[in-house]
């Protein structure tokens, strides 16, 4: 008995790494306002470094230009700094080629001051930042770190509940043992000579074959579920898959590409990549030349590991970023596909974006906010017909009431007014968006 | 009752034939063995398979399942490194290009999705074609994909590089004695050009065309009537009164897309419309366009001859009078004569002096300069019978010692007794450009693959003035080599094909139009367009000197193409004229034997070249319903005389022991002609006329032309013979045909999907006379009587109606224009990945075409008159199948695909709702929710559903494996994308082509818009060369569909069971006088 309680005790240890684990994920690692706010407005043309991009490296920046206001009058308007005759301002406008530096009257003097702290003192900031708490598989990024150990928060809470269970089964035992030993001295009886644990549970099992029975499958089909949906989650960052969901789904991607450096940060429009998502059934992935637009001039950025997952492009499309020609060797990029419907529905991005006029972020989630691309929504066919069943109808009538939208639809729009009277909320699903071959066939 | 036409699908239908009525009350004909295999206990205890073994194997294979199941489901996703700019993934690429394989020509239009060829449809702007395809150009898209095509240059079967090839070639060239080129008919007037260039660099060389169906006799005929060998084109349209002397001008004759869209325009009756073409046919066995004649005259092969002398005589044109068919030529005669210059005569012999006859015919029926245009000429089979007799005679002599063969297969289509293979062996070098190990290829030195042709350059100039282009729709897959780019190459000129047409067409063409005066914006127009007009270089025009006949105004000047062909377009030919003295001697010498053999074109198969082509293997015969085979059509007393079927005489009497071609297991025959001979079984054809049989080309590949064809049926061109002119002669008048051992499976789907014998509902025709009296004639209206009394069937129902307020989709198909070509059957399987099963699979009833066409005989009640007479089976039943009306019974086709019922029985029986209705009038199909339960295959009234027995995809059988585009590598590339590969267990039907009218849907949404009538065709509608499918919109009250909607024609399939189709009927009008209209 003693040996159980001695497990017991042992089990505290086990019990307290994932609460301080977890204490852990709770301290909240944001970012400095100076690196948000320079990868949004400088990061296109300056690096955090020594390093030459469109404009100068800032590395130690505020120890090269005057001090005092020149800063903030050469940030919101350089223009107008270099007309005015200013000596330094003339100087590195001559140095970097006569390019025009992007004027920012919106950016405040503690913005201003943010910014320049973050640039002159360079990467070396960031080393001693977030970084060292990133656990493995996290790809340095905060939203995948808190993820994590999320998860694991709940692992643990299982293992706890697991744990006082075992504890109270044994204490009530442990009872039980001596509460029959004391009635046997009371009575006189000899002592039953007490049986080794295991020689007693398998005893037990013997009595109880169909608990045990029970039990055994249920553990069974534990087992083969969970490790079914492990398999699935292999190559995957967050295994949040549910049976038949793939909210989460994350895989990794062959370059790490971040919508929220390229949409969310720089704002560049989802359709400047997914350029045919009003003219096909597919947005498609953008073709690798796409990227080259920008990314023949920016070979690296601000951003850790930047130069690595760009250099991935020019082998993809066969760039020579040294001599600046293409060497026509390619090597196509196999993207892992994160929002995947099944073989057999149909679904037409044109029909929602150019007709149905669907933002983006009804099926996508706010990817201007992802690192790595997530499926956000579920994509089951419940879902779908939800938000058929709740999206209403554009009804749009001009000042005489008359139906002024897409042509297409007066005649039907008209039908359906008559049928639910003027005003009333008309869904897709009343027009028959539900109806199997829509999407099936 | 008494009154009523009789219906019937077969023989076996009319005999009452046990076996047909066991299965026509099993109204879902699918067998299962199951009870079979587990009820023999001998299988049963002998197997080496006990229970618990059973139960180990299932435990594994759940388990490996399991295991094999655990790969993590990433779906990749690669795009284009560079994307074309043309190419928008998801959007369809429509590319204009020309099919033409010696055989069919059609100009089309091509659809890509992303790169890769799909489906192709008529191109509407050409003049030749008019958008029109026929079932074997539809299937042609298949030929691409195909994996036995050769994939680089062979000598002796070994694989070599192009250079090697080229080397070895040119040297023996360079040593040759005499060249020829054989080759197809060659349209194209860059390949000529190079054909030139290759005769400058090898003078010795000649250049012989060949076509595997010869259209010799023609030329010569018209050579001998006109002074100019050509084959002029056919105004089906402008003719009220059709005759074909054994002619199937809307399957295989000429320019077969064409007559067949002018047949249509002809044969079309609305209520501004009410007159239509008479079509008289005379033939030996019941071909395609015989079922569609209104008086069809069963005539032997050998007498046809004496049937147009008779007609010419009867018609004013001198000679003697016929001594057969006196009265029915008289009939004829005297329709051609009321219809003079609007009459035409057409015969599909190749003899030389039956087509002098019918010139003479049609000269004095006027039928030159209105219905037959001598000045606008066919170009497309220029195939001289007398210069391969001549080459081969060379070959003998060893002046021609060398061979290139381009798109031709001798050794498989020449007659036997030319002596072709003998005189092949003798020549030292042998080059094949063929595309498969073919017959020919195969005793070739050196085989140089050809393009497919959709991944060719090429130049097409199918008849006078008329030009169009073929342009490459795909990279070429293998290491193949265009053949005019090996002929340039061998002749020294390295420039690519497609350079060198535009070149030929810069110097050639640029002056012969008036649209475009520079030329890159002439050849972007005519590549994108397809076709070109070109003016021809004036020439002295034919003059038809009309014998008793002057045009009917001669004020009416003559077409404007009658500028003429100029010299480039001019036919090499090499036969003698005949005169029409000759031509008359030598028609009514023809004698017939004991048995005549007609070898004839099927409308699938055609030629054979693309026997590879699994879509058109399974394609059912118009006629005889039968898949995947050829067999030897037969009259059924000819079969009795054979003791065919165990048809023989005991006592005196002639009794029928079996008769059961509803088997289908058929008893052979051999049959010997011209030194050749095949076994074959026996098809017994109602309206084959006694003592003729038929036999299709194209079937009886060699083993390593691909594993479709491979043992499917005989080869019966070397039986072919030589007329008296000198032309190949596809009508043998004397062949031995006697029974063989055994028999031969064969599958038809002939009585497949019985309709329960309700016929009078199902077919409805009247005659032109009652149509013009009363437009509802043979339309009967089908009242109820109820508690409210008389009432429609439409009105008494227990179901509320579907509301349909954006769309109400619908077919109509018009019957009088239906030939039953099939042409829409073969398009649906394109467009809609509709499996190949396999003859195996269609003999248990499981092919899974989403559209069929029911072919219907009928006949006056000879049958039930024998009945009340007692006399079932007996030779007295027989006597009276002698006389005509029985053996030569009215055949209708009709289109049956899922009649989207608006009150459908198949909805109410699903219990998983998988087939329910949409708010446009479709029965849609939930393939993902589907159990396979069949209830509702077994509830339709149509027979329309088709069940997946089997995951075609990957499903493989010893017998026929593979055969199925979407189970293979390279045929599953010809997929649509956008419809789901069905798989095992799930039913499937006709969605009405859903996917397009979803997809011009959106187009009209994104313009803002209603779609335009027409705009959103369904894959039959849009390949009808008829125009009998029409699809449309009932609810915009403009469409053609809602027009017709209220003709007094329309009628319903089975109105009523009350399911309200929104597919809908039209009657068939026959041009017929004594018909009994049964209204």
């Amino acid at each position: 008995m003693n040996s159980l309680w001695q497990n017991a005790r042992n089990f505290r240890f086990v019990v307290l790494l994932p609460l301080v684990l977890s204490l852990l994920c709770t301290l909240n690692l944001r970012a400095q306002d100076g690196k948000a706010l320079f990868k949004v407005n400088c990061a296109s043309c300056h690096y955090a470094s020594s390093k030459k991009g469109t404009g100068p490296g800032l590395l130690g920046v505020l120890d090269r230009i005057p001090a005092g206001d020149w800063k903030y009058k050469w940030v919101k308007n350089s223009t107008a700094l270099i007309a005015s005759g200013d000596a330094y301002a003339n100087k590195i406008f001559l140095e970097n080629n006569k390019s025009v530096m992007n004027t920012f009257p919106a950016l405040s003097e503690k913005e201003i001051d943010a910014i320049l702290a973050y640039a002159t003192t360079g990467p070396d900031e960031k080393k001693a930042g977030p970084a060292v708490v990133a656990g493995p598989g996290a790809a340095g990024t905060d939203v995948t770190l808190n993820e994590g150990q999320g998860s694991i928060g709940t692992t643990a809470l299982a293992i706890i509940i697991l744990v006082i269970i075992i504890i109270l089964i044994a204490v009530l035992r442990y009872a039980k043992i001596n509460l029959r030993n004391a009635v046997h001295s009371n009575e006189g009886t000899p002592e039953e000579p007490g049986l080794p644990f295991i020689e007693s549970a398998k005893v037990w099992i013997n009595n109880n074959k169909k608990i045990v029975l029970v039990i055994g499958l249920f553990l069974m089909g534990v087992l083969v579920v969970k490790g079914w949906y492990s398999l699935k989650g292999i190559g995957v960052y967050a295994h949040e898959v549910k049976p038949g969901k793939w909210v989460g789904y994350k895989p990794e991607q062959p370059i790490n590409f971040s919508h929220k450096i390229h949409a969310g940060e720089n704002g560049i429009d989802c359709q400047y990549c997914h350029s045919t998502v009003e003219k096909s059934k597919t947005a498609s992935i953008p073709s690798a030349n796409v990227c080259m637009n920008c990314h023949r001039v920016i070979d690296q950025t601000a951003n850790e590991g930047s130069k690595e997952e760009i250099a991935k492009i020019y082998y993809a499309v066969g760039w020579n970023p040294d001599s600046a020609k293409y060497t026509g060797i390619t090597h196509p990029i196999k993207w892992n596909k994160v929002h995947v419907l099944p073989d057999h529905v149909f679904f037409s991005h044109q029909q929602h974006v150019k007709v149905g006029k669907q933002e983006c972020e009804t099926c996508h989630g706010n990817l201007k906010a992802m690192t790595v691309a997530e499926q956000q929504r579920p994509l089951t066919m419940g879902w779908c017909i939800d938000c058929h069943r709740n999206t209403q109808i554009d009804m749009k009538e001009d000042e005489k009431g008359n139906y002024a939208g897409n042509g297409y639809y007066a005649s039907l729009h008209e039908k359906m007014k008559e049928k639910y009277g003027k005003g009333a909320k008309i869904t897709v699903a009343q027009a028959g968006g539900i109806e199997c071959a829509r999407c099936h066939y | 009752m008494a009154n009523e036409k009789k219906y019937w699908q077969g023989l076996a239908h009319l005999n009452n034939d046990p076996s047909f009525v066991a299965k026509q009350q099993n109204e879902f004909a699918e067998y299962v063995p199951v009870e079979e295999f587990i009820g023999d206990k001998a299988i049963v205890e002998n197997a080496s398979t006990n229970r618990r073994d059973f139960l180990k194997f299932l435990g594994f294979s759940a388990a490996a399942a399991t295991l094999a199941a655990c790969e993590a489901p990433v779906t990749k996703a690669v795009p284009y490194i560079n994307r074309p700019e043309e190419i928008t993934p998801g959007v369809a690429n429509w590319y204009a290009s020309t099919f033409f394989d010696g055989y069919d020509y059609a100009s089309v239009i091509v659809k890509t999705r992303e790169g890769r060829p799909i489906k192709l449809e008529g191109n509407n702007l050409s003049k030749v074609t008019m958008g029109g395809t026929n079932a074997r150009v539809q299937a042609s898209i298949l030929g691409l994909y195909d994996s036995n095509r050769i994939t680089t240059p062979l000598m002796k079967g070994v694989s070599k590089t192009w250079e090697e090839a080229d080397k070895a070639i040119g040297a023996g060239l360079q040593q040759a004695k005499g060249i020829a080129i054989v080759s197809s008919t060659i349209i194209s007037p860059s390949s000529k050009q190079a054909l030139s260039e290759f005769m400058g660099k090898y003078p010795k060389t000649r250049h012989v065309q060949v076509d595997a169906v010869s259209y010799s006799g023609m030329l010569q005929a018209n050579l001998s009537t006109f002074g100019k060998a050509m084959i002029p084109t056919y105004r089906f349209d402008k003719a009220d009164v059709i005759v074909s002397l054994g002619c199937d001008f809307l399957g295989n004759w000429v320019s077969p897309i064409e007559h067949a869209k002018q047949y249509g325009i002809s044969r079309k009756v609305s209520a501004e419309k009410k007159e239509m073409s008479k079509h008289f046919q005379f033939e030996s066995m019941l071909s395609m366009t015989g079922a569609n004649a209104d008086e069809r005259y069963p005539t032997k092969a050998s007498q046809l001859g004496q049937v147009a002398l008779g007609l010419l005589n009867a018609v004013g044109g001198g000679g003697s009078a016929s001594s057969v068919l006196k009265k029915e030529i008289d009939a004829v005669a005297a329709a051609l004569k009321a219809a003079k210059g609007k009459a035409l005569v057409v015969a599909g012999s190749n003899d030389a002096a039956m087509q002098v006859v019918v010139n003479e015919i049609n000269k004095s029926i006027g039928a030159y300069g209105t219905t037959i245009d001598t000045n606008i000429q066919d170009l497309t089979h220029q195939g001289d019978d007398f210069a391969m007799k001549k080459l081969v005679d060379d070959l003998n002599a060893g002046t021609v010692d060398t061979l290139i063969f381009w798109n031709t297969n001798p050794v498989y289509t020449a007659p036997k007794a030319l002596g072709f293979v003998a005189a092949m062996a003798k020549a030292s070098l042998k080059v094949s450009f063929a595309t498969h190990r073919d017959e020919t290829a195969m005793k070739c030195d050196w085989v140089c693959p050809d393009h497919n042709w959709l991944e060719s350059w090429n130049d097409h100039n199918p008849r006078t003035s008329q030009y169009s282009l073929q342009q490459p729709t795909i990279r070429p897959l293998f290491k193949t080599r265009q053949a005019q780019e090996s002929l340039l190459a061998w002749s020294g000129n390295t420039t690519s094909f497609r350079t060198y047409i535009q070149k030929y067409w810069q110097n050639n063409f640029l002056g012969r139009q008036g649209m475009y005066g520079d030329f890159t914006q002439f050849w972007n127009h005519s590549v994108q367009d397809g076709v070109a007009t070109l003016v021809n270089i004036p020439a002295a025009p034919i003059v038809v000197e009309d014998h008793n006949f002057a045009l009917p105004n001669d004020s009416v000047p003559p077409p404007a193409a009658v500028i003429a062909a100029p010299t480039t377009e001019a036919i090499p030919f090499t036969g003698k004229a005949i005169s029409l003295g000759e031509a008359s001697s030598q028609l009514s010498a023809a004698k017939g034997g004991k048995f005549e053999l007609v070898i004839y074109q099927k409308v699938a198969m055609g030629n054979g070249s693309q026997a590879n082509n699994p879509w058109l293997q399974e394609m059912p015969d118009p006629i005889t319903k039968i898949t995947w085979d050829n067999y030897v059509t037969m009259h059924p007393l000819d079969a009795k005389d054979l003791q065919l079927f165990g048809m023989t005489q005991e006592g005196g009497k002639d009794v029928m022991v079996r008769f059961d071609q509803m088997e289908n297991e058929l008893d052979m025959v051999e049959v010997k002609a011209n030194g050749h001979s095949v076994k074959l079984p026996v098809w017994v054809q109602p309206g084959q006329v006694r003592g003729t049989i038929g036999i299709a080309l194209g079937y009886g590949r060699n083993e390593t032309f691909g594993k479709t064809s491979n043992g499917v049926g005989q080869n019966i061109a070397p039986a072919t013979g030589m007329s008296a002119s000198g032309n190949i002669s596809y009508d043998i008048f004397d062949v031995a045909v006697t029974k063989a051992e055994g028999t031969h499976l064969i599958a038809t789907t002939q009585q497949h999907h019985t309709m329960m014998s309700r016929n009078e509902d199902i077919l409805r025709e009247t005659t032109l006379t009652a149509y013009q009296k009363d437009e509802r004639a043979g339309n009967k209206i089908n009242d109820m009587h109820t508690y409210k009394g008389q009432q429609h069937v439409e009105q008494v129902t227990l179901w509320n109606d579907f509301e349909r307020p954006n769309h109400s989709w619908a077919l109509a198909i018009d019957l009088n224009s239906c030939i039953g070509c099939g042409n829409c059957v073969v398009s649906c399987n394109v467009e809609n990945n509709v499996h190949v099963v396999g003859k195996d699979e269609v003999r248990r009833s499981r092919e899974m075409h989403w559209i069929r066409i029911d072919r219907y005989y009928s006949s006056d009640t000879v049958k039930e008159e024998a009945e009340e007479k007692g006399e079932l089976g007996k030779m007295s039943m027989y006597r009276m199948m002698e006389n005509p009306a029985f053996d030569n019974p009215k055949v209708a086709f009709q289109p049956v695909m899922c009649q989207h019922c608006n009150h459908a029985p198949c909805e109410t029986v699903c219990p998983v709702l998988a087939t329910n209705h949409s708010s446009e009038g479709l029965n849609q199909m939930t393939y993902n929710r589907c159990v396979g339960t069949r209830y509702c295959a077994n509830n339709c009234p149509y027979k329309v559903r088709r069940f997946n027995w089997f995951n075609y995809v990957e499903y493989h059988r010893a017998e026929g494996e593979n055969l199925n585009p979407a189970a293979d590598t390279l045929g599953r590339m010809v997929l649509n994308p956008d419809v789901t590969v069905r798989a095992r267990g799930v039913m499937e039907k006709c969605s009405m082509c859903v996917q397009r009218i979803q997809g011009g849907k959106l187009e009209a949404k994104k313009r803002g818009d209603r779609p335009k009538d027409g705009e959103i065709q369904t894959a039959c509608s849009q390949s009808c060369p008829t125009n009998a499918i029409m699809f449309g919109d009932l609810n915009d009250p403009n469409s053609e569909v809602s027009m017709l909607e209220k003709s007094g024609r329309k009628f319903e399939m089975l109105e009523v069971v009350g399911a309200k189709p929104s597919v809908f009927y039209l009657t068939k009008v026959w041009n017929r006088e004594d018909e009994k209209a049964h209204i």
